[in-house]
């Protein structure tokens, strides 16, 4: 792995009960850029994903990934929730929020792994449980500011706009200051504006909190927007990777849109 | 990322500053605001007004009935608020609580009626044993589907009630298990009256220590696990331990119970730490309202309490066997099905449906003009 | 060799016994993915309704063992259409609360109606044995062993060869995509909660001449039923009553030979240690969690 990759994924491949939703495939993210993982419905994106974060154990093949230290660590020797612990999360396709608990609460779960204090520490309200709370908390209120939505942080995420759902999923991923971030579909759903502000939010996260961002999306004019690079797969396979321009001319990539024209 | 102070202060104060000209205490308020201050005062005072009641009983306003009652609502309430944690912030369901409360009662009679330990040490090790057997009994079947636990617990409860029949040295048998009122230091004798105190006291301690534990980190981790085991493994959140950890508390808290009850109530007897008692304990949150502190003790009231106190002076009906089950039975499925939030919110919307009520009339005098 | 037959045959019978109550739990968790926990309850209160029946009748127990199953019938199909139907909107584990509020209900109503002492149902074949292999055999427990298999045969045949049988198992497989087909799910739903109680309560009634009628009669016979679905696994119909009948015969052969207090334990710590192996049962498959 070259010193500036983030992510390798090397010859990954997975089967369903004979039906191969990924195959032999291989894909670098480097460090610091905005990667777009796109393709047709069924392409295996997602797929790509939950093996990335382990929620799928992969058949084959190997994810190295550099994680928080600079150290190179291969991910399928981890369970899915010591991945985090590298530096690494994920926001979810059909958002995972909690309706029971506040903005603020949702928040502070991406921070589960910056707390030290157990059960007992926090029973008794030790200090140190104290300071480390409220550290989390301003960190937290930050984060809100940056997205725009401060002002909700004690409302309930039941009853919540869409815009602000995927607002929160985003700001709970940055919560445990991740060095890469998996974007599931962060603009499903979204109206034109709030597409817009989702593009100069995720530009934001890459330049000012340093971290790179591994996305999947269908809307194009995202991906075209925010992208440095872009993967291309079809049923599992890759189809191409490049720039925006590169990968609007790939003739295979072109096919597996519009289908072959003859 | 993590910015100094001063700099934080100075994001933070650059939008609620506004208008204000003394901006910084304002910023300073906004930051608090948002956590919510813990009602410690009202868990005091409520303390307060239950360690007041034996006292009303001697001067005679209320039964030495109702006293032993509410004790038994008491340490109920403390295996409630256990359980709560298992099924209301996670979703788990256990059906050995019976058990967990009968091997701690047992033990500490055990214990301080037989071995002669000190009432804390034998409360410690009347507790740890339950939990550590409780904890394996999670690590198997926690693994699995949530379900998995409800079955395993009803089984391992068999198990237990056989125990508790056949272990004759330690429980006793059929003939029951006798027990003293609790003895501190070896010197401070407690009677009734200190007992139901002393139980006020943990009751309240654990409904601190509880309510904290709640809203840190473990809570949020409890609740998130609950709504989405994909996001809490994506958080970082170990499912398996958080589960346990659950489970633990509520067999515990089942066990401080146990312990309470047999020091209290002085008998145990083997039949009574049956699967209906696990039951009415599970009905006792969902009645009284799931994911709240408060609640588990106003359903205790309504269980244990409502019952012996008010449905048995019913005419005619008061003496029919089985009354307290349909009562309770019939509450639960109610309560799922109309009112999931339980009994506690009841105050609350009723307050609500009043301001509406009021200002729907207030808007309607005009018209009405 | 005698005793071993002896011991194989009576745990035939307890085996029957646990594998209808089994088997309504799992029909009702494959249609509905839910753990009924008051199956066992459903068939005691009609085991009531059926030995009360007998006694203010006189009609002869296989009568009385119909209208008991009638009656369970109508219990089930009351409990869906008053309960279940209105809780759409309420999750599996509050789903599985309201059956421990019946389990409750049940207990309660059953003294209310039928009075606190223990009532007999006869054996519906009152003398008779036979020998086969050293081993003495009631017609009785014949009867209901065969009873017992041949009406899960039935039932399997029903699921399998029929029109009405593939609807339950698309309901079971997806049942927002069966109501989709057009396939009467409700109906299929309270025809699950019929059956199964009618299952629990003819489970009941085989083990009354035993046990008598009363309260707790059917506790130890719903904890096997759960167990057995674990021991099976929840994911086919047939896998519960192959987990039933291993209960029968280990709990018998453990205390039996292993020791008469502790057998019942021995067992449910023996598959407590079985699930660490294979967790989703003898016949379970994994299935992998869409995220």
């Amino acid at each position: 792995m070259e010193k500036n990759n983030c992510l390798q994924v090397n010859d990954l491949s997975i089967a369903f009960g004979g039906i191969k939703a990924i195959d032999h495939l291989s894909f670098t993210v480097n460090q610091g850029e905005i990667y777009g993982l796109i393709g047709p419905n069924g392409a295996g994106k997602t797929t790509v994903f939950n093996c990335i974060t382990q929620f799928y154990k992969a058949d084959h093949g190997d994810i190295q990934f550099s994680n928080r230290h600079g150290k190179v660590v291969n991910l399928n020797k981890k369970v899915t929730h010591q991945v985090i612990h590298e530096g690494l999360v994920r926001s979810f396709q059909n958002i995972e929020l909690i309706k029971d608990m506040s903005l603020i609460d949702n928040l502070l779960v991406g921070a589960h792994i910056e707390y030290k204090s157990g059960i007992i520490a926090t029973g008794f309200r030790t200090k140190k449980a104290k300071r480390e709370e409220e550290m989390q908390r301003e960190k937290a209120v930050k984060i809100l500011k940056f997205l725009k939505i401060e002002d909700k942080a004690n409302s309930h995420i039941g009853g919540q706009p869409y815009g602000v759902l995927k607002k929160v999923e985003l700001g709970r991923t940055l919560m445990s200051d991740p060095k890469l971030i998996l974007l599931d579909e962060p603009a499903a759903g979204l109206n034109d504006h709030e597409t817009e502000d989702m593009s100069n939010l995720l530009k934001e996260i890459r330049d000012e909190y340093g971290c790179t961002i591994l996305l999947v999306e269908h809307d194009m004019r995202l991906v075209m927007d925010v992208c440095d690079r872009i993967c291309a797969i079809s049923f599992g396979k890759k189809l191409g990777e490049g720039t925006c321009l590169e990968i609007q001319q790939n003739k295979d990539v072109q096919e597996a849109y519009l289908g072959k024209g003859d | 990322m993590r910015k100094s102070g001063e700099e934080r202060r100075e994001i933070d104060g650059s939008k609620r500053g506004g208008s204000d000209v003394n901006g910084i205490e304002k910023k300073e308020k906004g930051l608090k605001v948002i956590e919510k201050k813990p009602p410690y005062k009202a868990y005091l005072l409520f303390g307060l007004f239950l360690i007041l009641l034996p006292t009303a009983q001697k001067m005679g306003l209320i039964g030495s009935a109702t006293i032993t009652v509410l004790g038994t609502v008491i340490f109920y309430a403390i295996v409630g608020i256990g359980m709560n944690v298992l099924l209301g912030y996670s979703g788990l369901i256990s059906l050995g609580t019976a058990g967990f409360m009968g091997m701690g009662a047992y033990m500490s009679a055990y214990l301080t009626a037989d071995l002669n330990l000190p009432f804390l040490l034998s409360i410690v090790v009347s507790v740890s044993i339950p939990l550590v057997i409780g904890l394996v009994i999670g690590l198997i079947s926690l693994r699995l589907a949530g379900y998995y636990l409800a079955i395993a617990t009803l089984a391992v409860s068999e198990i237990f009630r056989q125990v508790f029949i056949e272990f004759e040295a330690v429980t006793n048998g059929f003939s029951g298990k006798n027990a003293a009122y609790p003895k501190l230091f070896g010197i401070i004798q407690f009677d009734r009256q200190l007992t139901f105190i002393f139980m006020v006291a943990v009751l309240i301690g654990l409904m601190i220590f509880t309510y904290n534990f709640i809203h840190s980190r473990t809570g949020r981790a409890l609740l998130t696990m609950r709504g989405s085991e994909a996001a809490a493994q994506a958080m970082g959140i170990n499912l398996l331990r958080y589960k346990l950890t659950a489970f633990g508390i509520a067999t515990a808290y089942a066990a401080i119970g146990g312990v309470l009850y047999v020091h209290f109530i002085r008998f145990a007897y083997p039949s009574g730490w049956n699967l209906m008692l696990s039951l009415q304990i599970l009905a006792v949150i969902v009645i009284g309202g799931m994911q709240t502190i408060e609640g588990p003790i106003l359903g205790s009231f309504i269980v244990f309490g409502v019952p012996e106190l008010i449905l048995k002076q019913l005419p005619v009906i008061g003496n029919v066997d089985g009354l307290a089950y349909v009562f309770t039975g019939v509450l639960i499925v109610v309560v799922i099905m109309f009112y999931p939030n339980g009994m506690i919110r009841l105050g609350n919307d009723i307050k609500k449906l009043w301001k509406k009520g009021r200002k729907h009339g207030k808007e309607q005098l005009p018209a009405s003009e | 060799m005698s005793t071993f037959m002896q011991i194989l045959f009576s745990s035939l019978e307890t085996g029957s016994v646990y594998a209808l109550a089994s088997l309504g739990i799992i029909i009702i968790f494959q249609t509905s993915r839910m753990q009924n926990f008051a199956q066992g309850s459903v068939g005691m209160l009609n085991a009531f309704v059926a030995t009360f029946f007998l006694m203010n009748t006189g009609v002869s127990p296989y009568f009385a063992a119909f209208v008991g199953m009638l009656s369970a019938f109508i219990t089930g199909v009351l409990v869906d259409f008053v309960i279940m139907r209105n809780a759409k909107h309420v999750g599996a584990i509050g789903k599985e609360i309201i059956t421990f509020g019946l389990i409750m209900f049940f207990l309660g109503i059953a003294p209310m109606i039928f009075g606190t002492s223990p009532l007999s149902f006869p054996r519906f074949i009152q003398h008779g044995t036979f020998e086969i292999m050293g081993a003495s055999v009631t017609y009785n427990a014949v009867l209901n062993i065969s009873v017992g298999l041949s009406l899960m045969t039935l039932l399997f045949l029903f699921l399998q060869k029929t029109k009405w049988g593939l609807a339950v198992r698309v309901t079971a497989s997806n049942d927002k995509t069966a109501q989709l087909m057009g396939v009467p799910t409700k109906l299929i739903t309270m025809g699950a909660w019929a059956v199964a109680a009618s299952l629990g309560a003819l489970s009941a009634l085989m083990l009354a001449p035993a046990i008598t009628v009363n309260v707790s009669m059917m506790d130890s016979v719903q904890i096997s039923a759960l167990v057995a679905c674990v021991l099976g696994g929840f994911q086919t119909f047939y896998g519960p009553v192959i987990g039933a009948y291993i209960i029968g015969l280990s709990k018998n052969l453990l205390s039996f030979y292993v020791s008469s207090t502790w057998g019942e334990a021995l067992m449910y710590l023996l598959i407590l240690v079985f699930i660490i192996f294979r967790p989703n049962g003898l016949i379970g498959k994994k299935k992998i969690k869409k995220v």
